[in-house]
């Protein structure tokens, strides 16, 4: 597996629109913490951030920072994308299942397309995009 | 339903244009009269209208009265439906709901949607908070996660995939109606060779964003006979859901809503799969095909290839499969897509489908998908069985 710096999208990933939801999220971002809501009623972490439990529809949610691990649930390389990604060099989206048991999808980077693998172990790493600091992943090695 | 109380008297398509410069009411106007034509109704015996949302009309908060304020309708029942392509299988169940409860007698089921011109759509949210900044923007990403999954379980036969595009394409070249600029023959080492666009959805896996409109008309049957209509089908089960699994954090992506849908429509028609004459499932992507086989009952889960490889889906087959082309090979009229299947199998029960008629042919599946969700299957699954009268 390749160790080169990779990431097509870099500086050109257009800024996240955080709602009022999601400012733990991204408050925790900037320190680098991977903030998830956790659901005190079922002991239960959930993605994307909710105004109600998945589980139970109430409020009882806290912030809870992840491990940031996990591992490739799948992925795809996109040879084409779209605006402002066109033109650019394949890149890799995948979905992840965190260690804590909930799915996030976002890109791949620090790994060859042909490397990337279902149930390849991978971390989160932090890429900025105009304010704020985003969640990508890369190997786990 | 399967009381055949309920009739589709009538139906009504433009051509699939590719940027056609006209405007969701244009579109719809053209459809509304086309079935009023065909079934020799009077405008005033509408009285209901039941619309899908579309990209075109998209932020105007008003758009089923506005629609019908330029159609010039006076209406007893309104609602707009937005559940995207499955929003059309959606609304004849909704408008049967709403002739049975006495709220209306005959509702013009109306789809119009302009997206190759102008595309109005705003969703934000986890959209552009989580989606954007990844570049999954377009459903092409979407379905490249899907299908990467599903070969990872299953395997995934490209020459299962080629067949379908091949089979649709020729049918399409027998629709008039069909987008002339994806009338042209195409063969399996053409689609094999289609640009890649994010693995392993290649360009000719995908549909192409066109304008188009379609209607059917429903009534009930006692209102249909006192009409002196001569044709009509009768919607016989339907079944709906939507955000299948969606208490489950990481759910099997190759499941989705049409194993609930599916068998539900089936099960009030007093029908199997094998009962089927013609499959007519919504198609963004081949690989949706695939999937609903084996979510439907056609075939056991990972089976779904196969059953392709050893069916006859021709127009003269075993399993007529879309055959006005589908969306893949017609174009998608944007978010009325959806009524392109629809209208296909009415015309094909009508016995007025030309050169590609199915002979003997006495009911049909017709399914809808609509909106994908954050990370998962596809969100709107509805499945529609109909039966000539």
């Amino acid at each position: 597996m390749s160790d080169v710096a990779r990431d097509p999208q870099a500086g050109i990933r257009p800024a996240p629109k955080p709602s009022s939801m999601t400012t733990e999220f991204w408050e925790g971002a900037k320190q680098g913490k991977l903030m998830l809501q956790y659901c005190r009623d079922s002991g239960k972490f959930q993605f994307y951030p909710r105004p109600v439990s998945i589980y139970t529809g109430k409020r009882n949610l806290e912030w809870r920072e992840a491990s940031g691990r996990g591992s490739v649930y799948t992925y795809t390389v996109t040879h084409r994308g779209p605006a402002p990604f066109r033109g650019i060099a394949p890149y890799v989206i995948v979905t992840v299942d965190l260690d804590e048991g909930v799915r996030m999808m976002s890109n791949l980077v620090n790994c060859e397309p042909e490397d990337v693998r279902v149930g390849l172990r991978v971390r989160v790493a932090w890429t900025a995009t105009g304010e704020h600091q985003f969640p990508v992943f890369e190997p786990d090695r | 339903m399967r009381d055949r109380e309920i009739a589709i008297v009538g139906y009504s398509e433009t051509k699939i244009e590719l940027k056609s410069g006209r405007s969701v009411f244009d579109l719809a106007g053209e459809a509304m009269a086309g079935v009023l034509e065909q079934t020799g109704l009077d405008r005033s015996d509408i009285d209901g209208l039941a619309m899908s949302a579309s990209f075109s009309d998209a932020g105007n908060p008003f758009q089923g009265p506005m629609m019908a304020g330029y159609l010039g309708l006076e209406l007893d029942w309104t609602q707009t439906t937005d559940m995207g392509g499955g929003s059309v299988t959606g609304n004849v169940a909704r408008a049967s709901a709403a002739i049975r409860a006495g709220l209306c007698e005959t509702v013009l089921v109306l789809a119009s949607d302009a997206e190759s011109t102008e595309n109005k759509g705003n969703v934000g949210l986890w959209r552009t908070e989580w989606q954007f900044p990844v570049g999954t923007m377009g459903p092409p990403g979407y379905f490249g996660l899907l299908s990467t999954r599903y070969r990872e379980q299953f395997g995934l036969d490209d020459r299962a995939l080629a067949k379908l595009a091949v089979t649709q394409r020729n049918h399409a070249l027998l629709n008039p109606l069909a987008c002339d600029k994806l009338r042209k023959p195409m063969t399996a080492e053409d689609y094999l060779g289609s640009p890649m666009i994010s693995t392993p959805i290649r360009m000719l896996d995908c549909v192409m964003v066109c304008d188009g409109a379609n209607a059917v008309l429903v009534t009930s049957t006692r209102r249909a006979r006192e009409l002196r209509l001569e044709k009509m089908v009768h919607p016989v089960g339907y079944g709906e859901r939507l955000n299948f699994d969606e208490g489950n954090p990481t759910p099997d992506i190759t499941l989705g809503g049409h194993s609930v849908a599916g068998p539900k429509a089936l099960a009030q028609a007093g029908l199997t799969p094998k009962d089927i004459q013609m499959f007519h499932p919504y198609d963004d992507f081949l690989i949706a095909i695939v999937m609903q086989f084996e979510h439907i009952g056609f075939c056991a889960r990972g089976q779904g290839c196969r059953f392709v490889m050893d069916t006859d889906l021709r127009y003269t087959g075993t399993l007529p499969l879309n055959t006005g082309g589908g969306q893949i090979s017609a174009g998608q009229a944007g978010l009325a897509g959806g009524g392109h299947n629809l209208v296909e199998a009415v015309r094909q029960l009508f016995g007025e489908a030309g050169d590609r008629q199915v002979k003997n042919a006495t009911n049909a599946l017709v399914t809808g998908i609509g909106w994908i969700p954050y990370a998962r299957n596809w969100a709107a699954n509805t499945a529609l069985v109909l039966e000539a009268a």
